[in-house]
């Protein structure tokens, strides 16, 4: 008998296309695919999150803060939140965060907390919990107490829209999509690329949650003062610190648009309260506690 | 920033230098298999034996490893389904590698012929993160002529 193994052709148990094909579709696909699942599921949460009674997000929002305590114990740094102390600042927060839930009417178990941070960030902001988060380093360049209440009453007005855990619900389905695809991926390396990128750690609120809490807030200040006056002197402050130095935090997390101005002008003018403006001062003393605390002798 | 830039520098290494080492190897396969057509490999179990013949045993093993970039590949499969075409052309190089050795050893037995030949396959991956190689043996009996 005659044995023979004549040549094969090649490409009959390979594949004779080119795997950068491959590769392109196959990531343009699986991660266009999931991309989009994901984005209708956040949007979708996104819409629902409202629905979650407060209490439970408060709850939530205390687990999250034994969390970060505990994370912060660790790294040993000085705490420098002194809100848990009975200083001016703080009665003074208090007292004007409460005029604003008033203003706002809130419902009753949406409880505003003022955390007064001795820190110069130029910054505020909301967070889950009905937290609402004050830097000093913001509070020291506002003239008054308009424009100090102008800022309390947007953040408070994101609590009160429940901006804070519609955020949340996004990023949660986000993170949640980006791990499912990472672990199917099965790859340690993609897994750190996801999680980097598509990270929670920051609530960031829409452009149209921003329109939403400055209207809620000029609405506020115009019960409690007549006018409002100190949102304007906000933002010329914050346009002033813009051109002058380093762009402050708050502008970065609350983006200053032309047409946010704009907004407000018409504000303005629409209610037509430009006849007698009174701006309130900003009592004395309020600093005075932290420069003592500050500059230890 | 930096894990992207690492994860597209592995995927960039894994492609040029997998796809270097596939077309050398897919060169010298077919080159060496031309150069050894004259032995055959069969698989039946039972070869004619008319005239007096010595037997002895060949083996041919080769282990292959995956490079980055057709490990992601197989990832993506691993989601969509379908042929893992950057698979197939591993484990094909593998097995004929695998053969070609064979023959290579019955070559210098002075053997003319392989009956009974059979192929292995393992795969030597244990979990997450270690090597992932593939280990492809063959096997037979080469017929030798006694002098």
């Amino acid at each position: 008998m005659d044995y023979q193994n004549p040549k094969i052709p090649e490409g009959i148990n390979t594949s004779t296309s080119h795997p950068l094909k491959e590769f392109f579709l196959l990531t343009t696909g699986v991660l266009g695919v999931v991309a989009i699942a994901a984005l209708l599921f956040a949007l979708l949460a996104e819409q629902l999150a409202i629905y979650i009674p407060f209490e439970t997000e408060l709850k939530w929002a205390e687990k999250i803060t034994e969390y970060k305590n505990r994370e912060t114990n660790k790294q040993s740094e000085p705490n420098n939140v002194i809100d848990s102390k009975d200083t001016p600042m703080k009665h003074y927060l208090d007292e004007l965060a409460a005029k604003i839930s008033t203003a706002q009417a809130l419902p009753p178990e949406m409880k505003i907390t003022v955390h007064y941070q001795d820190s110069d960030v130029i910054n505020a902001f909301a967070t889950l919990g009905g937290h609402v988060f004050l830097f000093r380093g913001l509070l020291e360049e506002l003239p008054n107490e308009n424009a100090v209440a102008m800022v309390l009453a947007h953040e408070i007005a994101h609590i009160k829209h429940r901006h804070p855990i519609r955020s949340a619900g996004r990023g949660i389905i986000i993170g949640m999509a980006l791990t499912m695809v990472s672990s199917a991926l099965g790859n340690s390396m993609i897994n750190q690329v996801l999680t980097n990128t598509g990270g929670l750690a920051v609530l960031k609120f829409s452009r149209d949650q921003e329109d939403e809490a400055d209207q809620t807030a000029l609405e506020s200040l115009r019960k409690i003062y007549g006018h409002v006056f100190g949102a304007s002197e906000l933002f010329e402050i914050m346009q002033q610190a813009e051109s002058t130095r380093l762009t402050p935090e708050f502008l970065s997390t609350h983006p200053l648009s032309q047409q946010r101005i704009n907004a407000i002008h018409t504000f303005q003018s629409k209610h037509n309260i430009a006849e007698e403006i009174k701006l309130t001062p900003l009592p004395d003393g309020l600093f005075k506690v932290l420069t003592k605390q500050t500059t230890p002798e | 920033m930096a894990e992207i830039l690492i994860f597209v520098a592995l995927l960039a290494l894994g492609y040029g230098f997998g796809r270097h080492a596939e077309t050398r190897h897919y060169k010298s396969i077919i080159q060496r298999e031309a150069a050894l057509r004259d032995i055959p490999v069969v698989t039946t179990k039972f070869p004619p034996l008319d005239h007096p013949v010595n037997a002895e045993l060949v083996t041919g093993s080769v282990v292959i490893s995956v490079d980055y970039f057709k490990r992601f590949l197989a990832a993506l499969r691993n989601l969509a389904g379908g042929r893992v075409t950057s698979y197939e052309s591993l484990l094909d190089r593998a097995r004929r590698e695998a053969v070609l050795r064979m023959k290579q050893q019955t070559l210098n037995l002075g053997g003319h012929i392989i009956f009974n030949v059979k192929l292995e396959t393992a795969s030597i991956h244990k979990g997450r993160g270690s090597i992932g190689s593939v280990e492809v043996l063959a096997y037979g009996t080469a017929l030798i002529h006694p002098h």
